[in-house]
């Protein structure tokens, strides 16, 4: 029995990546435009609660994901309005959004305290191959949403570094100047990349709403994890693929205290075994700051950086 | 085809009194009218809120020692992060450090307090909550000034980590900080030589007239000492300062650990005050965020922060009552809270730049 819970914690360290995925890659496009947004967290948070509502009073999961998705893309709105186009100072605007979004989702979650989603999304079921062991419930038991944000993270990739307007992306967060010089509109590129950046979050806040908790819990939904996900971006080096292992591994020490609970191994008190995600991020992120590894990481040069044109 | 309309930002060399109070005056304006779409929307009575808030957390007796009980812990925060947020250090775990600052200050108090007397004492608890809540911003301290590690993350993940502590040590089983024999986990009230009583039985302690002193004390250091100015320095041009011989590691080092001893005394202040206790109630209440809110408002201005600190502790203790008078869910005070600061860095750009529209010709185009 005890191989089994393993499995089955893989399975949900895969599973539970979603989110990070989703998240992370939306701060990865966000970021490679040069606009550092830190309002992940309060993001995650309102498309969560949007999702439920919306689900939960039309019956319909999917019209869920799509206007949590988009109520993500408003607050995104919200971040590049003030960054981009009024030149506000990035890292408190992202604070702002995290509280204004989780006033936000809490006040709206008011009505939902207490009730459950009635239809989750489900797994998928690939007949013989879902049943094979190991293999089976890993890689054959998760639902859509989670195959398309890997699908989504391994074109993310091929856009990101094989195209031309990836090309432009990833320019614009480095040398915005010299995006500028060949005509392209800076400001329009950073507003379309932070929009389509919260997208992605509100579409991560909305499975995780509706695949993974199923009930409203108030800050303690996300519980964090979008802060994960902006460590995760450092942690992949701006590299969507990389992210996908990021995520996974990540993933593992967010379910691990639950597996550990359940498999009754309580040498370790609940409580601390609760800092296990956030204590990992934490060395990761520090483990990667020695200057060495740095400059390798690659960071968009232009981060949190607003661009002024020099004025002739 | 009409000519193009381009929006032109010019940098003002002086920003115009009237501006700098019509700014933020004008944010908290548009974010009540923000809250009061999101009241109709969901079918609330925004006259009828907001004249309960104004009620209960300014305009009666009971209301102004209220806001003013509560504005002493904000006060700790909003000028726990005004002091790095002035030299371009993002602490946002000043929440993370307050929890440390409670349970310090709750652990001197149940260990010593039944062996010295009240004058001792307090002091004792204030400064062993400090030292707590600098202690919880050393380590990111340390690698931002060592390795150049971003603090805003480090400190914000420290946050969760202080909270899975502050449960561990109420509801971990014989835990030093609970009552025995309880029939639900709570944490022990620290003898009565460490806890103040409230001004003429209300919730105002006389611990804010000392936190109103920090402030004034800090405003002082930046504005007229040496290490006041050394921070000016560095945050205007990291170059210059290196040239002037100015170790902005060591700079930054100690002013990341006063900025977390400014939080943990928020957490210490609580204790001596009205929680008396280790409460684990504290990581609903997010005192530590709004201090960011209330520095950003003030714009790291220490005498401008006890007029914010008010102001939003009046926001919050108004909107905690709702629920109980009209049932009106009691996030409402913490999302104007945000909408407020968005409002305001919006209005920056209109501080900082004459903004104004401008017909380009097409021949130029």
């Amino acid at each position: 029995m005890n191989g089994n819970i393993w499995v089955l914690a893989s399975a949900d360290s895969v599973a539970i990546a979603t989110t990070l995925i989703l998240a992370a890659l939306g701060a990865l496009f966000t970021e490679r435009a040069g606009v550092l947004n830190l309002g992940i967290e309060g993001i995650l948070l309102t498309s969560a609660i949007s999702s439920f509502l919306v689900a939960d009073s039309s019956g319909s999961i999917w019209l869920g994901l799509i206007v949590g998705s988009l109520v993500g893309a408003l607050l995104a709105g919200i971040h590049a309005v003030l960054s981009v186009v009024l030149r506000a100072n990035q890292i408190v605007a992202g604070l702002a959004l995290v509280i204004f979004g989780t006033g936000l989702a809490n006040f709206l979650g008011k009505p939902a305290e207490g009730k459950t989603v009635t239809t989750l999304i489900k797994p998928l079921s690939f007949g013989p191959l879902s049943d094979i062991p190991l293999i089976g419930p890993i890689v054959f038991r998760q639902d859509p949403i989670t195959y398309a944000s890997i699908v989504i993270a391994i074109v993310s990739s091929l856009y990101l570094f094989r195209s031309r307007p990836g090309l432009e992306l990833r320019a614009t967060g480095d040398d915005p100047a010299t995006v500028d010089a060949q005509g392209l509109s800076v400001a329009s590129i950073r507003i379309r990349y932070t929009l389509f950046g919260g997208l992605l979050v509100g579409l991560g806040g909305s499975w995780l709403m509706l695949a993974q908790s199923a009930a409203w819990h108030q800050a303690a939904t996300t519980n964090g994890v979008g802060w994960i996900a902006l460590a995760l971006v450092v942690f992949a080096g701006w590299r969507p693929m990389r992210l996908i292992f990021g995520a996974i591994l990540f993933g593992f020490t967010l379910q691990l205290p639950f597996t550990l609970q359940a498999e009754q191994i309580t040498f370790i008190p609940s409580a601390l075994m609760q800092m296990l995600p956030y204590l990992a991020t934490l060395i990761a992120l520090i483990a990667l700051s020695r200057p060495s590894t740095r400059n390798k990481l690659g960071a968009p040069k232009s981060l949190g950086i607003p661009f002024v044109r020099d004025e002739r | 085809m009409r000519s193009p309309i381009r929006i032109v930002f010019e940098q003002r060399n002086e920003t115009p009194k009237h501006l700098s109070v019509l700014v933020p005056l004008l944010s908290v304006v548009a974010a009540l009218v923000v809250g009061a779409l999101f009241l109709l929307a969901t079918g609330y009575s925004p006259l009828e809120t907001y004249s309960n808030m104004l009620s209960d957390g300014f305009t009666s007796s009971r209301g102004i020692t209220d806001t003013l009980g509560l504005s002493t812990v904000l006060i700790c925060t909003g000028i726990s992060a005004a002091f790095a947020f002035q030299m371009n250090l993002y602490n946002i775990g000043g929440e993370g450090q307050l929890y440390l600052g409670m349970i310090g200050g709750a652990w001197v108090g149940l260990a010593i307090g039944d062996r010295l007397p009240t004058f001792v004492m307090i002091p004792i608890v204030l400064l062993v909550g400090s030292l707590a809540g600098a202690l919880w911003i050393l380590l990111p301290a340390f690698v931002r000034s060592r390795l150049g590690t971003s603090e805003i993350v480090t400190t914000l993940l420290l946050t969760y980590i202080a909270a899975s502590l502050v449960k561990h040590f109420v509801y971990s089983p014989g835990s030093f900080f609970v009552t025995k024999n309880s029939a639900f986990p709570q944490g022990r009230l620290v003898p009565d030589s460490a806890s103040l009583s409230g001004i003429g039985n209300t919730s105002l302690y006389p611990s804010f007239f000392l936190v109103i002193l920090i402030a004034i004390v800090l405003f002082w250091v930046v504005k007229k000492t040496e290490y006041g100015y050394r921070i000016q320095v560095i945050s205007d041009s990291p170059r210059a300062a290196h040239y002037a011989g100015i170790n902005a590691n060591r700079t930054t080092m100690s002013v990341m650990l006063i900025s977390g001893a400014l939080s943990g005394l928020g957490g210490a202040v609580l204790i001596v005050g009205p929680f008396g206790r280790l409460d684990p109630g504290i990581i609903l209440l997010g005192y530590g965020y709004a201090g960011i809110v209330i520095a950003a408002l003030a714009r790291n201005n220490f005498s401008a922060i006890i007029v914010s600190g008010i102001l939003f502790a009046g926001l919050r203790s108004g909107g905690d009552k709702l629920q109980i008078s009209t049932d009106t869910p009691i996030h409402i005070g913490v999302m104007l809270q945000g909408a407020i600061l968005l409002f305001a860095l919006g209005g920056e750009a209109f501080r900082r730049y004459h903004i104004h529209a401008v017909r380009t010709e097409r021949a130029t185009q």
